[in-house]
């Protein structure tokens, strides 16, 4: 307990549990997502009041085990052993009941309180399972509640359940377990040598299995504790257990199975592949029938974008004749500037990215809760797991084609964060459909009929770059010694909750909307300083400053002052970055915030670029806008989704890094061809 | 006694022994391949996961890590 009236409820339980679900029914818009300290995984808290009392829930990572194999299974154990939780919900999948209860087996010998939570009764149930939670409360010893986790009904069991068990601090009866854990050879005398409190809230029970499992940090931390000599004997007995592992696994199943003997009764089912999944399995048209799903999401996001869209584009038509007006009664320029066009543009942008990231996360939030997801990542689960993502990865890529930050939006399917940003790190490289709007066209200015050579180097250049990209950003984010072949469960179909699943949309759309906008008034705000003068004059610019300053070194990549601002602007959005070309070679207009994210080109645009720009200097400028950071939404939403700002600058910074040496490369290969 | 990615598609079986690697080992035990628990083969092709149906669960594996599942086919 933290304070008086308080507890802390740490949620545990495998993936697809319904953690998540639980989680947000719980806390609702009162939740805090970051990262455990120094660690590659995302940690989730929040709160919920109820009868005067306040509840902190803890949402742990979601992992199939307690073993020491990864950091979430560390982190878990160790929030446990800290004593912070009051008391421990696990959760368990009533329709996959001996599967599921693994983590209840590997929990037993851990003396923090604890109640179980039979999720997914609803789907037993249609499956014709009957489980009796009062007999299995009997034999556990703690409360036992059959649960829904979207159905708000099931929530008085829980909230009845959570109060008995802090009420009797109950504890889970491991007896029974412990009775077979003594068939294994040498656990008897391995739990006689271990001395009380090796780690707090862990009995001597579950520091014995663990040591009979191998387990590197249970091992140390008794050997601490131990005499010379009885470490002598530690070690005797786990080199001579082989498979410790699996010896302790047949233990807990066998608890588990004699724990559901009688207390759950089902129609005997033989499982077999339904017709749609005999053809996402199958060889060749799993993945057509895959990719087609997906660009059908993408198609079908668009009719609830289209709304946003248009409201977000009406907003940007305010700024013209606003700042007319406002100017024309006498308004300071410097304010008009700002509130024009830094804030009504960046709430246009921002409107207009909503409804993307709405259209997304609900055509794909449905398809995850359906499950077709899950056969996404069967599918394509051998191609990711090259980069050490999962088959999943492959939807937030395809997206990334029309929109990077619908791509961003999409990794909300990913339930493990280091995947989740290396997908985001790794989609930036795919040009987004702003991108190829204008790549082809400066492409054909330059080259003409060669164009679609140009178009199909960029191709290439994309795949290099994702795998150079994943290999770097891979080790940091997926450790590879944390990488495995594909194990995973296809779940059965599931009806959508609509109701639950249009509540997490808009609850997350607005989250998105707050955040987003931070993030793009900053940008924004910086380059309105950096482009602001009082007479419109580019020359009095910093940013024309800087400019020059840096030109001898962007020469070096092929690129004059006027192609680096215009890589500048193609980093807030792409479509801008010709209209500055424009204005900078025809040498009119004013450099706005307003004409680096939205200006029009000038009408001789192609005799422009063709007299200034050279085609090793053009094909640099094509490669230096192609792989630049996406845009300045795509930032924004890339800080949404990982809540990382470290993390959100290092791709940055890596990809404007990047784009340079590439546009380097492709200025130095120019100048051998041309 | 046969490999696991030896089963004809629609056998069934009992697992007898598991192997591997440490973290794979983990792994397989967490989803309830152990010995003694049954096994139905749903889909077995070259060069594709394997997919199996275990503790009212469709799992998915990978090829090469389950070449040390062995299994007494019952039918
Ligand atoms: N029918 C049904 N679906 C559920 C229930 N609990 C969760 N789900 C669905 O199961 C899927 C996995 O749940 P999620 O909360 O993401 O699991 P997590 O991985 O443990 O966080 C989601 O599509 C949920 O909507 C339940 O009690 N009944």
């Amino acid at each position: 307990m933290t304070a008086d009236n308080e507890y802390v409820i740490a949620l545990l339980g495998q993936p697809n549990s319904g953690k998540s679900t639980l989680f947000n029914a719980l806390t609702g818009m009162h939740q805090h997502v970051g990262n455990w300290p120094g660690k590659t995984v995302e940690k989730k808290e929040g709160s919920f009041k109820r009868e005067d009392k306040k509840y902190i829930v803890a949402d742990l990572p979601g992992t199939y085990s307690l073993s020491a194999n990864s950091d979430e299974e560390m982190i878990t154990r160790d929030y446990i052993a800290s004593g912070k939780a009051d008391v421990v919900c696990i959760l368990a999948d009533s329709s996959q009941l001996s599967r599921s209860l693994y983590m209840l087996a590997d929990y037993a010998g851990i003396t923090v309180p604890c109640f179980l939570l039979l999720n997914m009764s609803d789907v037993a149930a249609l499956q014709g399972k009957t489980i009796d939670a009062k007999a299995l409360e009997k034999k556990l010893g703690i409360p036992v509640v059959p649960f829904s986790a979207p159905d708000r009904k099931s929530y008085d069991g829980f909230y009845t359940a959570l109060n008995r068990a802090l009420i009797k601090q109950s504890k889970l009866d491991y007896t029974v377990l412990e009775e077979k854990y003594a068939n294994i050879e040498g656990f008897n005398e391995l739990k006689n040598i271990i001395p009380e409190g090796v780690i707090s809230g862990y009995s001597k029970t579950w520091l014995a299995i663990k040591a009979i499992e191998g387990d590197v940090p249970v091992i140390a931390k008794i050997k601490e504790k131990l005499s010379a000599e009885n470490v002598k004997t530690l070690e005797k007995i786990i080199v001579s257990i082989k498979n410790g592992v699996v010896v302790a696994g047949e233990s807990k199943f066998a608890w588990i199975d004699e724990l559901l003997e009688g207390s759950v009764k089902s129609e005997k089912k033989s499982a077999s592949l339904g017709k749609f999944d005999r053809l996402v399995t199958h060889k060749i048209w799993g993945k057509i029938v895959v990719i087609a799903i997906i660009f059908g999401g993408l198609l079908l996001s668009f009719i609830p974008a289209l709304p946003f869209m248009g409201i977000g584009q009406g907003i940007s038509a305010i700024p013209d004749p606003l700042s007319d007006i406002l100017i024309g009664i006498g308004c300071p320029k410097i304010i008009v500037s700002l509130f024009c066009d830094i804030f009504i543009r960046c709430i246009s942008f921002v409107v207009q990215m909503l409804g993307f990231v709405f259209g997304v996360t609900l055509v794909f939030g449905l398809l995850e809760e359906i499950g077709l997801m899950a056969r996404v990542s069967y599918v394509f689960d051998n191609s990711m797991s090259k980069f050490g993502l999962q088959g999943k990865s492959v939807m937030p890529f395809l997206i990334s084609f029309g929109c990077t930050m619908g791509g961003a939006a999409g990794t909300r399917v990913i339930d493990n964060w280091g995947q989740k940003v290396l997908t985001i790190a790794l989609s930036w490289a795919i040009p987004c459909g702003a991108a190829w709007a204008v790549i082809p066209l400066l492409s054909t200015i330059f080259f003409g009929a060669w164009a679609p050579v140009i178009i199909l180097a960029i191709l290439i250049v994309m795949i290099l770059h994702i795998c150079v990209t994943g290999f770097i950003f891979g080790r940091f984010l997926v450790k590879p010694e944390e990488r495995y072949g594909m194990i995973m469960e296809l779940p059965p179909y599931h009806k959508p909750r609509w109701g639950a699943l249009l509540r997490y949309v808009f609850g997350r759309t607005k989250d998105t909307f707050l955040r987003a906008t931070k993030v793009v008034l900053l940008v924004a705000f910086v380059f309105w300083l950096l482009s602001f003068t009082k007479d419109g004059n580019i020359a009095n610019s910093l940013l024309y400053k800087f400019g020059h300053f840096v030109e001898p070194a962007t020469k070096l990549v092929g690129m004059s002052w006027q192609s680096f601002l215009a890589f500048l602007a193609s980093s807030l959005g792409k479509e801008g970055a010709l209209g500055v070309l424009s204005m900078l070679y025809t040498n009119s207009g004013t450099l706005t915030l307003g004409s680096l994210m939205a200006a029009e080109k000038a009408s001789n645009f192609n005799e422009l670029m063709l007299a200034n720009i050279s085609r090793p200097e053009g094909l640099a400028l094509i490669f230096a806008m192609t792989f630049n950071m996406p845009c300045i939404v795509a930032l924004a939403a890339t800080y949404q989704e990982t809540h990382s700002a470290k993390w959100t600058a290092i791709i940055g910074v890596y990809y404007t890094v990047v784009a340079l040496l590439l546009a380097g490369a492709a200025y130095y290969i120019g100048l051998l061809i041309f | 006694m046969s490999k696991l990615t030896d089963m004809q598609k629609g056998a069934e079986g009992t697992v007898v022994s598991v192997s591997g690697d440490a973290r794979f080992v983990s792994r397989i035990t967490s989803i309830g391949l152990t010995p003694g628990c049954k096994v139905s083969m749903i889909k077995n092709e070259k060069n594709r996961p394997i997919l199996v149906y275990s503790r009212d669960t469709m799992i998915a594996l990978n090829r090469k890590d389950c070449s040390n599942i062995e299994m007494e086919v019952t039918a």
